[in-house]
């Protein structure tokens, strides 16, 4: 941590592609938060961005093989902003502009499931996708609003 | 990811759930959740112990839904926190599971 509170020391998680290795995720993304204060809401939406990306990579993108990795990259460029790089090894898929499934309005046309792109872009800030010379890169990055500075 | 249950009067069954309702969690209670849609008309899903909501969450909760619906039943959800109801309603889950924050109106709503 320097003295203007940002922090530009990455931390990593490397994850098998098991949907039981997800399990390491939450308490992962609490011990950041408890190291870097981020608040209640902006950890829930980490969390359900970070799950939402990585079991879409492991059941879709590695199509259940469990002899991939998949590697999440923590950075805090800003004081109050927080990116997550992940990278995998999986056909490409660009979450950004691929469609997302109307919000629900009949028990008799919900596709149980498949809501996960609308809830990325809801709960995520920012969304950048590269492909690499081996996978996927997507970059999700969470603001915390400051608080207001009383004007002059 | 802790499942109990509790018969009201009227016929109505309430599940209370507490936890995360991630992955793990919605695993956890996917087979209990099935039962009780495979033999309950009218369910109140007590959220009001669930900090956290998923995709795979919404499945658990859309799953049983449809299924007490095409019975002929009603499942309505109650007591959601803040953002567990955002992620319901940025689904749209909320148009077709309606939400309560008072127990007595999700009751109403079942009768």
């Amino acid at each position: 941590m320097t003295g203007n509170g940002m922090d530009t020391t990455g931390e990593r998680l490397e994850l098998r592609s098991r949907i039981s290795e997800l399990a390491r995720l939450f308490p992962w993304i609490e011990r950041l938060a408890s190291r870097h204060a981020i608040p209640a809401d902006t950890q829930f939406a980490m969390n359900l961005c970070l799950e939402e990306v990585l079991s879409n990579i492991i059941l879709h993108g590695y199509s259940g093989k469990s002899d991939h990795c998949v590697a999440v990259r923590f950075t805090r460029p800003g004081k109050d902003y927080f990116v997550f790089v992940v990278e995998d090894e999986a056909p490409p898929f660009n979450p950004v502009i691929s469609p997302e499934l109307p919000a629900v309005s009949s028990l008799d046309e919900i596709r149980v499931g498949g809501h996960g792109i609308r809830l990325l872009r809801r709960f995520a800030d920012t969304l950048e996708y590269q492909t690499t010379p081996t996978g996927n890169r997507l970059t999700i990055g969470f603001a915390v609003p400051g608080p207001e500075i009383a004007k002059d | 990811m802790p499942i109990s249950m509790e018969e009201l009067e009227g016929g109505i069954t309430r599940v209370i759930l507490e936890g995360r309702l991630d992955i793990e969690g919605a695993a956890a209670v996917d087979m209990r959740m099935n039962v009780i849609a495979g033999t309950k008309k009218a369910v109140i899903v007590d959220l009001q112990k669930v900090s956290f909501l998923g995709s795979m969450g919404l499945r658990a909760l859309v799953a049983p839904a449809r299924a007490i619906s095409g019975r002929g039943g009603k499942m309505v959800i109650f007591g959601p926190n803040e953002l567990v109801e955002k992620v319901l309603k940025t689904s749209g889950v909320d148009n077709v599971i309606p939400i309560h924050h008072e127990l007595q109106n999700a009751i109403a709503a079942l009768q």
